[in-house]
């Protein structure tokens, strides 16, 4: 019996290692790619090629829809900030989502909605809309004043039904966008016929200074917590979606920034209601949409920075943030398994999918499984400490060293954090995120998980703070 | 890894060492990538406070100022040709141009491009096209022209917009021969026939009289760029027997303008044809007031297929005072019809305050 629960203890050992071995064999090869992806990226974007929207008689109309669940504290600056934008051709859609604070009222009074009898189609499922208010002091805006949906998805459905604009911008309530970052979002449809939708490169206004809705100074915040967030979001933009990019097999377009070709959502059903993550489950559906009809199909990814969204700094907004993360990734997997190896969707079945389900969707349960057993084998004595120590520092030296690749390819693509002191500090995250933070989130991966799996989807609500013209 | 040695120890302590050396190399890497973009900023600053003043004179028509520029070290002529030609991006006066491009000629710059163009890097040759045509050298059209065959594709693009900029009649032909060439950014294609405008249609109607496959793509320059003169063309294309050729002759019928002929066309595809063709004909019909009764048959097709429900209320609206009149008969009724007539009346309301 023994000797049967040492060979198991040893087989899953070994799974565990060799899970460590590729997960640092695959984001060394993912880096020559994405640095290919931006050094291409940075050539081609000069001021000239980016100017081209400005030379076209009538851009095409971009509809921005933000969906808005009580974000009174929020919502009026963001609305500002969106109507100052460099890109003329956008009208502004806010999906007042069920709201039981003064969202649709503070609106209401600073933009002077009138209620309008505006006529459209749904082709996308959403919960019934109760008004549609255009403002008299600028037509741009238009808001959609409908029944609680309990999803970002339904109101962002309703969002692009209100739309009449070929290409729709989704993003959050809370989203700070750069001035320019629709004019470089647009590029990629006027160059390429085949584009259906453009992500971006998303960063962390935690630490910098916001005023009237645009970032005017960045530094790294106090929060130690924020801080590991940034590394790990320069960790997935830099290396994986990169690469993504550079393979023409994005899966994710973050639901803080994304512009999509109106007709293409639709005819791939919009966002569902019933997914966790709806911002994945979009676009791996318009992955699978076009690919199953052999139709071209290419997801743009522009690695600077569109848009600026704020990380939790409390322990209990992150946990909630994570497990959605973590059920909405599964879900997708789950939903979208058929795909997976399968030749017909090209290197989003062949190569991307196959490397989330196992690199992220089995990743922290084999991480953390692999403490349980160093903890169990300890307790049984016979672990080797020696050796323990030793794979330890491996597993640290090589993460740190993958850290450090996405933080240099950070700092050629987006020049953010270049004081001094800003740099010292984020070498010291690269370090520390090891101890204690990514054990975290690796059991907040397996919490995720099992919540998914015994039916309890109860998310947590992130805080939020207004931006108003203050250092978060 | 838990029980011991099942792999040798030693292969760990190599792959701790890789570890460690992997991560000092980045670290280097870290820290020399910020000191030489650190130096690169403060040699760019440098050479902005040498240079800043001097450039602003030199375009002042100085040309103390201007000669002192062509005194400045070689190594420093990239650095001036992007100081001197960026913000002709935004500033498109001619007279800024013909400066820039005198200036430039001084510095030797156009060599300095040729240069460039006959480069192996690609972003040297789009570097250089772009520079061209935004100074406007028309003596290097012809070089712009060959780059639109260039292998590399942001080449081919750097071409066309340097064409865009460069506004050379003799680049015109070139630019309307590849109107098809899907292997061109369509955006750009786009932008260089606006630039041309009007001057783009007699060869556009040449090209179309000897080419009738691509009558679809001729039909949509058009309506970037076509006057009067293509209106008995389209009329005719109106009534091919492809629709989307039909489609793209109202669409490009709706920025010439109508005539009666033409009005009584879109009137008939109205009543008759597919809803993209029907789509077209309503909004070529927007504000036409002229012969031939448009309101009734785009009161019918208020409750058509929605996008051409929605063209027709916004036709309806523009034709004064008959459209409004039957779009407030309309605003009574439950259906798709009444609904857009209400929207309608309400923005015109709207407009009106």
């Amino acid at each position: 019996m023994l000797i049967n629960v040492i060979v198991g203890i040893i087989a899953w050992s070994l799974l565990v290692t060799a899970y460590f071995v590729l997960w640092n064999v695959a984001q060394m090869l993912m880096a020559p790619m994405a640095a290919l992806f931006l050094t291409r990226h940075v050539r081609r974007h000069t001021r000239r090629a980016r100017a081209l929207v400005g030379d076209l008689a009538s851009p095409p109309l971009v509809s921005i829809v933000v969906p808005a669940h009580n974000e009174e504290a929020i919502i009026v600056d963001s609305v500002r900030a969106l109507l100052a934008l460099e890109y003329e051709a956008s009208e502004i859609v806010v999906v007042n989502d069920g709201s039981i604070d003064g969202t649709l009222s503070v609106l209401q009074d600073t933009f002077q909605l009138a209620a309008a009898p505006v006529a459209f189609v749904q082709p996308l499922v959403s919960a019934p809309v109760r008004a549609i208010y255009r403002s008299i002091s600028d037509t741009r805006l238009v808001v959609v004043d409908k029944d609680p949906g309990g999803c970002k998805g339904d109101a962002s459905n309703a969002g692009i039904n209100a739309a009449s604009g070929t290409l729709v911008l989704v993003m959050d309530a809370d989203t700070v966008l750069e001035p320019d970052s629709l004019s470089r979002a647009v590029l990629p449809f006027l160059e390429d016929p085949v584009v259906v939708a453009v992500g971006g490169h998303i960063a962390i206004t935690n630490g910098c200074k916001i005023e009237h809705g645009r970032i005017t100074a960045v530094k790294l915040p106090r929060s130690w917590l924020a801080c590991f967030q940034i590394i790990e979001y320069m960790r997935a933009f830099m290396l994986f979606r990169l690469a993504c990019a550079h393979l023409n097999g994005v899966v994710l377009i973050s639901g803080a920034f994304g512009l999509f070709r109106r007709d293409a959502v639709i005819a791939a059903g919009g966002y569902d209601k019933s997914a966790i993550g709806e911002d994945m489950d979009l676009t791996v559906r318009l992955q699978q949409h076009f690919r199953a009809r052999g139709e071209p199909i290419r997801i743009a990814f522009d690695p600077h920075p569109l848009a600026w969204t704020q990380a939790p700094e409390e322990l209990p907004s992150l946990r909630g943030q994570r497990l959605r993360w973590r059920g909405g990734l599964l879900q997708v997997l789950w939903r979208h398994r058929r795909m997976i190896g399968n030749p017909r969707y090209g290197i989003v079945g062949l190569g991307v999918l196959p490397y989330v389900a196992f690199f992220e969707g089995l990743g922290p349960l084999l991480e953390v499984s692999g403490y349980v057993l160093a903890g169990g084998a300890a307790l049984m004595g016979v672990l080797d400490w020696w050796y323990f120590w030793v794979l330890l520092g491996v597993s640290t030296s090589f993460g740190t060293a993958v850290t450090l690749l996405a933080v240099l390819l950070s700092d050629v693509a987006t020049r953010r954090y270049m004081r001094g002191s800003d740099l010292a500090r984020l070498i010291l995250v690269v370090v520390l995120e090891n101890v204690g933070y990514r054990q975290m989130t690796a059991w907040w991966g397996c919490r995720g998980s099992a919540r998914l799996l015994t039916g309890k989807p109860k998310w947590g609500v992130m805080k939020r703070r207004a931006f108003k013209s203050k250092t978060m | 890894m838990i029980l011991g040695p099942y792999a040798s120890l030693e292969f760990a302590l190599v792959l701790l060492q890789v570890g460690a050396t992997l991560v000092l190399v980045m670290l280097a890497a870290v820290l020399t990538e910020r000191a030489a973009s650190a130096v690169a900023l403060f040699r760019q600053r440098r050479k902005d406070h040498r240079y800043d003043a001097l450039v602003r004179r030199a375009l002042d028509g100085d040309d103390a100022a201007v000669r002192a520029l062509v005194a400045s070290p070689k190594r420093h002529r990239i650095f001036l040709a992007v100081q001197l030609i960026t913000p002709l991006i935004e500033d498109r006066d001619p007279s800024r141009i013909a400066r820039t491009r005198e200036i430039a000629d001084a510095l030797s710059l156009v060599p300095v491009a040729d240069r460039f163009l006959r480069s192996l890097w690609w972003w040297r040759r789009a570097l250089a096209l772009r520079a061209l045509g935004l100074t406007q050298v028309r003596g290097r059209t012809a070089s712009i022209i060959n780059a639109l065959d260039d292998p590399h594709p942001d080449v081919r693009a750097a071409a066309l917009d340097a064409l865009t900029d460069l506004r050379d009649p003799a680049s015109l032909q070139a630019i309307v021969v590849r109107l098809h060439d899907a292997t061109l950014h369509r955006g750009r294609r786009a932008a260089a026939l606006e630039a041309f405008g009007r001057e783009c249609e007699p060869f556009l109607l040449e090209l179309a009289a000897v080419d009738p496959t691509h009558r679809t793509n001729y039909a949509r320059a058009l309506a970037l760029c076509g006057s009067d003169q293509s209106r008995p063309t389209l009329c005719a294309w109106a009534g091919d027997a492809n629709p989307q050729v039909r489609a793209a002759a109202f669409e490009a019928l709706a920025h010439v303008g109508l005539d009666p002929d033409a009005a009584r066309l879109a009137i008939d595809a109205l009543d008759r044809d597919e809803p993209a063709v029907r789509l077209m004909a309503a909004r070529a019909l927007g504000g036409w007031t002229g012969a031939g009764d448009a309101v009734p048959s785009l009161v019918r097709r208020l409750d058509d297929a929605w996008v051409v429900a929605v063209r027709a209320a916004e036709s309806l609206r523009s034709i004064r005072p008959a459209g409004l009149a039957a779009l407030t008969v309309c605003a009574g009724r439950a259906d798709l019809a009444g609904l857009l007539a209400r929207q309608m009346l309400w923005e015109e309301q709207q407009n009106a305050d």
